[in-house]
């Protein structure tokens, strides 16, 4: 796919996400200076439908970003941000610029006190949360969701990290809200119901995020396999790693496809049934990716200082997150199983058919 | 980029009227044909169905009008196929033909060829063979000894081929064989168009498969004589010719979708009180099987505009196999009944069939070892 956004962001990663931006990043330094180029070039606007002040990118092409960044090991909430704006435009909230985090806030209790809204309740394991200037969560109140943009100075913040050291914090909410942040979701994203509007967003952002990591991974494997010598060949030459490379070749393929129906299927009535096929899929992938990436670079992909660990550590984090495959394979078995289609089969054709926007 | 690149199937790709009318179609032709007879999936065989679907204009759908097709898309075609394959219908008779061999008729023939033999293959009338494997010549096609020496006014066959499918009722063989030198691995070698029916010195005899079933026939040729209009394509073009039928042969639902009798017996026996474990699985299954769909539905639109996807085709086919093949495991792991061969219940029949026919899945078509060699090779290995 060519898109002068693509080219943009694959140039912008390419120049300044390396293995020294991403160990500094897990030490807890924010690269703030990317995060301005990103910002400079509108990266993060991407996904805000034109009426609401976005440049017209489609929305898959605006998701394809998430998946460039999780490629390069992006360790800024760039997805995160580009889906708190669409759901912050979609409330008719204003777009505060920075970054920006999700959560699913279905925790979180709301009750009114006058005109204005107070929330409270913990969110946990909230991505980016310290590094970010506001959280995008949804909750409900007398059964009508709202969108509510939490300003991060006035949350109280428990530092946590993942497997790759990105910031992954406890919250706690206690706060009043004017209505200059919070607002009811009108229309939700494509069919899903309350507070899964947040996790199925998040979770379509984890799919394609893994699938462009899992891509890079495939490809220092291939390149490790080719360079790699001994018994006086590149061990690519080996049967047995050829095997290897092929099975995560399918597996990558597998998940990007996955990734990309369930961005194809954003606000459409089939979103919730692909995100849950392609959080699950590409969650499976990223075990047997990860297992077998490892196993072919040997003990130098092990350390430190071999850049493969960034990658499989966030595949092993994201497949955790916004639901993991028992969450969402449960949801789409219970789905399948309780559909009122006479067969199997027409549910399956029926959840992946290109259907028009809800 | 490492990676394959699976486009998006194109817009429209769902063609929800043809789908009504082929449901509507099966729901009525297959009203009796129970689900032991679905298991068979692909291979059932009935001349007569191939017929009455041909007569709806649903076999030899992308063929040109002039040879009795209907010039519609490969997608329009992708979704008569997947309809087939999810209700069980027995297709062998015309599924080969219509699948892989008109279109390398059409690619390569003659317009004698194209002309005798297509219009009957639209028509549902014709069953064709592929003779690729021999005794000596599995994965390694290249290897192939059956050798056809010219000779006043055709050729003269000598050799053999194995796992034949319903080479005992055939029409037609497309035969794969050697015209030159054997040190030349994949020069000299071509393909015949051998009429079955008429042909003499040809010895077709059963190979019954570890199920009882006889899909499979040994075919001898004993100095078979082929007139010289029986040579399809380029003398000496027959390996670059068989590798892009390969791409037909290897990405289309069929190989996801063997063992798809035994799900909707499964999911039919689960239904709404299903366990959340039971609905987890379901779930997993379902999760691969509308991946797996959209992969095949990209191919199948790659085909469309005519590029050759080998590369993705055999991707499919991996993992489409390995799906298919662990729906035994996966129905054992959520039901604990029996297979039983011919059944005490539907489930038990279909089971049992589905679990002796799963082996062959990554054998037929190209072996799994074979397709990951070519994927490797994509990836820019060897």
């Amino acid at each position: 796919m060519e898109s002068m956004i693509f080219d943009m962001a694959e140039r912008l990663f390419r120049d300044h996400v390396n293995h020294g931006l991403r160990e500094a990043a897990a030490g807890g330094q924010c690269p703030e200076a990317l995060w301005t180029q990103i910002e400079e070039a509108g990266l993060h606007m991407s996904l805000v439908p034109e009426a609401d002040g976005g440049f017209g990118v489609p929305a898959s092409e605006a998701l394809g970003l998430i998946r460039i960044a999780g490629a390069h090991g992006l360790p800024l909430p760039l997805a995160e941000t580009l889906v708190a704006n669409a759901v912050l435009a979609r409330a008719g909230l204003t777009l505060p610029g920075g970054r920006l985090t999700i959560a699913e806030g279905g925790s979180l209790e709301l009750t009114r006190s006058g005109k204005a809204l107070h929330a409270k309740g913990h969110l946990p394991i909230v991505p980016f949360a310290r590094w970010a200037d506001r959280i995008v969560t949804i909750a409900a109140i007398d059964g009508t969701d709202h969108v509510l943009s939490l300003p991060v100075k006035d949350l109280s913040i428990a530092p946590g990290q993942d497997l790759a050291g990105m910031p992954r914090d406890d919250v706690e909410v206690d706060l009043a809200l004017t209505e200059a942040d919070a607002a009811p979701l009108s229309r939700s994203f494509g069919g899903s119901q309350s507070s899964d509007v947040m996790r199925g967003l998040g979770a379509l952002s984890r799919s394609l995020a893994m699938a462009g990591a899992m891509e890079s991974i495939l490809t220092m494997s291939v390149e490790y396999a080719n360079d790699r010598v001994q018994f006086g060949r590149p061990i690519g030459k080996f049967q047995a790693i050829q095997q290897y490379l092929a099975t995560m070749a399918g597996e990558a393929s597998a998940s990007r496809v996955a990734a990309e129906m369930a961005a194809d299927s954003y606000d459409t009535p089939t979103f919730a049934l692909a995100v849950a096929a392609a959080k699950s899929r590409t969650g499976e992938a990223a075990e047997t990716i990860g297992a077998l990436a490892h196993q072919v670079h040997g003990a130098i992909g092990y350390t430190q200082e071999h850049a493969l660990h960034h990658f499989t550590k966030r595949i092993w984090s994201w497949r955790d997150e916004f639901g993991s495959e028992l969450d969402w394979t449960r949801d789409l078995g219970r789905a399948a199983l309780t559909s009122p289609h006479d067969t199997f089969w027409h549910f399956i054709t029926d959840s992946t058919a290109q259907g028009a926007p809800a | 980029m490492t990676l394959t690149a699976f486009p998006p199937p194109p817009p429209g790709a769902d063609h929800e009227d043809l789908r009504q009318e082929v449901r509507a179609f099966l729901a009525e032709e297959l009203s009796d044909f129970p689900p032991e007879m679905r298991a068979k999936s692909w291979n059932g065989f009935s001349r007569d169905f191939s017929r009455k679907l041909a007569q709806r204009g649903w076999v030899g759908m992308t063929f040109p009008k002039e040879y009795g097709g209907h010039a519609r898309s490969a997608l329009e075609r992708y979704v008569v196929s997947e309809e087939l394959l999810a209700a069980g219908a027995p297709v062998i008779s015309h599924w080969i033909a219509d699948r892989q061999s008109a279109p390398l008729i059409l690619a390569k023939g003659t317009d004698e060829q194209k002309r005798r033999i297509v219009p009957r293959i639209a028509a549902g009338e014709l069953c064709f063979c592929i003779g690729m494997s021999e005794p000596d010549s599995g994965s390694d096609l290249a290897a192939t000894r059956t050798v056809a020496t010219e000779v006043e006014g055709g050729f003269r066959v000598n050799g053999t081929k194995v796992w034949t499918t319903y080479a005992h009722v055939a029409d037609y063989m497309i035969l794969f064989c050697r015209t030159g030198k054997s040190e030349d691995r994949h020069g000299g070698m071509s393909q015949f168009l051998v009429d079955l029916k008429t042909t003499e010195n040809i010895q077709i005899s059963p190979i019954i498969d570890i199920g009882g079933e006889h899909h499979f026939n040994q075919v001898i040729f004993d100095d078979t004589f082929l007139p010289s209009d029986a040579l399809l394509g380029e003398k000496g073009g027959g390996w670059s010719q068989v590798m892009s039928e390969l791409a037909f042969e290897r990405s289309g639902p069929e190989r996801f979708l063997s063992s798809f009798a035994l799900i909707e017996e499964l999911i039919r026996l689960l239904h709404d009180d299903a366990t959340e474990a039971q609905q987890a699985e379901i779930g997993r299954l379902s999760a691969h099987l509308m991946v797996l769909r959209r992969m095949s539905r990209s191919v199948a639109g790659m085909l469309n505009e005519g590029q050759n996807p080998a590369l993705q085709a055999a991707i499919v086919k991996d993992l489409g196999a390995l799906f298919e093949q662990d729906m035994p495991r996966l129905a054992r792991s959520l039901l604990a009944r029996p297979a039983v061969p011919g059944g005490v219940s539907s489930y038990a029949a279909v089971l049992a069939y589905t679990e002796l026919a799963v082996p062959s899945f990554s054998l037929r078509g190209g072996t799994r070892e074979v397709l990951r060699g070519i994927i490797a090779r994509g990836l820019g290995l060897r």
